[in-house]
């Protein structure tokens, strides 16, 4: 007699069953995701120093030719990865569709920030620098803080500042001891800083109606668009570029660890994006930024990095910052319990 | 050239009360009903994403007769100020 009311009871149950259940696996395919682009990303920056040892990179003359033919290369493979990726699920069409686009012509602005500018000085900071590079990178989350604050006036709170802080303190404390036999080693951290800097910049170009872009085609943009651009235009600037570039196509070893460190990078990005729209950007970004642990524990076990007492302290001091920065560490027991 | 799916998402919403992915994808069959990417995971995706970053909100959910979960999204004042500022006029619905 009351069974029509007990169908109501379950039905309604079991919506919000459904839907707690929905949310429950958004979150974990979302943290799931940041982490893997943190490993991947420390894969990839790993890997592009292990293509860099072979020759004609490892002998190039000057310190610009190899990492910008390396990381063109690898942004075109990362590219090229996306392309199949993207034909798969059939949205190639969306390519042109977003370029045409207002926020997709800014993205592309930030694009070549981020793609050329700070990847070519990502990687000049890790041939002339090593490892230490690498953590010092990770605080482009305090500049695009800092950028948010000068351009898109959104004010930091007293979280934001205290993080930015931490990530200064850890660059200070990784720069305490320079390694023996660096002779460029101070350039190479100046060099990470601008790719922070760019970094950070790439955020805000983002902020004028990315969000309405699929990040999927975002990041194949991205990749595309910065491995041309440095191969089509900075490369043929740098001298010897050129020819090292044609010596490089030519080279199986380093081309096949550049295809695979292509990979890890376009994993990284779709990864990285896919985490910011499902748990939030904050989480998302200090999820990213534990590639800084793996980028150093990589290079220590197979690049023979040494393994000193300030590159471990700086680079957890960095990464506790850069997540500060981005989130509220207390908010991951909050929704815990929620 | 037609707006990217995701963008044309948002931009059905402007001056919609609530959506589901069954009544976007009602919508928006004309221009993309042909298209590989065209299925519910994906346009779900989109839904999803624009209210990860803000521009959507889930409006409501409940159970469709079949017993599926279908969720309702509804466009913020974020979402409409992001359309009105970006998106080309000659897409708008309103």
């Amino acid at each position: 007699m009351n069974s029509g009311k007990s169908i109501m009871n379950t039905s309604a149950v079991s919506a919000d069953t459904q839907m707690k259940a929905v949310g429950k696996k958004f979150q974990v395919t979302g943290i799931s995701n940041g982490l893997v682009s943190g490993l991947t990303y420390g894969i990839y920056s790993t890997l592009v120093v292990v293509a860099s040892g072979y020759n004609p990179l490892v002998s190039a003359a000057g310190i610009l030719a190899a990492p910008f033919v390396a990381s063109g290369l690898n942004d075109l493979f990362a590219g090229i990865w996306l392309l199949f990726y993207n034909a798969k699920q059939g949205r190639l069409r969306e390519l042109g569709r977003t370029l045409k686009t207002k926020p997709g012509k800014m993205l592309v602005i930030g694009f070549l920030l981020g793609g050329p500018i700070a990847n070519g000085a990502y990687l000049v900071g890790l041939a002339l620098a090593g490892a230490y590079a690498i953590p010092i990178s990770a605080t482009c989350s305090l500049f695009g803080a800092l950028f948010a604050w000068i351009f898109l006036k959104q004010r930091p709170t007293k979280r934001v500042v205290l993080g930015m802080l931490m990530c200064v303190a850890g660059a200070i404390v990784i720069n305490f001891v320079k390694p023996q036999g660096a002779p460029n080693f101070t350039l190479g951290i100046i060099c990470a800083l601008i790719a922070a800097v760019a970094w950070g910049l790439e955020g805000v170009f983002s902020s004028f109606g990315g969000a309405m872009i699929d990040t999927d085609v975002a990041v194949n943009l991205r990749e595309l668009i910065s491995g041309l651009f440095a191969l089509l235009i900075v490369v043929p600037l740098i001298g010897g570029g050129i020819k090292l570039l044609g010596g490089t196509l030519s080279a199986p070893s380093p081309m096949l660890w550049l295809a695979i460190a292509g990979m890890s990078a376009a994993i990284s990005f779709v990864s990285w994006y896919k985490a910011n729209s499902m748990v939030g950007c904050a989480v998302g970004m200090s999820l990213n930024v534990t590639y800084a642990f793996w980028g150093v524990l990589f290079s220590v076990l197979f690049l023979g990095q040494a393994f000193t007492p300030t590159i471990v302290i700086g680079s957890i001091v960095i990464v506790l910052g850069a997540i500060v920065v981005t989130m509220n560490p207390l908010d991951l027991f909050r929704k815990g319990d929620a | 050239m037609l707006l990217p799916s995701r963008m044309a998402v948002l931009n059905h919403m402007f001056d919609k009360d609530e959506v589901d992915v069954k009544s976007v994808m009602a919508a928006l069959k004309d221009d993309y009903g042909n298209e590989k990417q065209f299925n519910e995971k994906m346009y779900l995706d989109h839904l999803m994403a624009l209210e990860a970053n803000g521009l959507a909100e889930m409006s409501s959910y409940d159970l469709n007769e079949n017993g599926d979960l279908v969720m309702k999204y509804k466009i913020t004042d974020d979402g409409k100020s992001t359309v009105e500022k970006y998106v080309d006029k000659r897409y708008r619905v309103a």
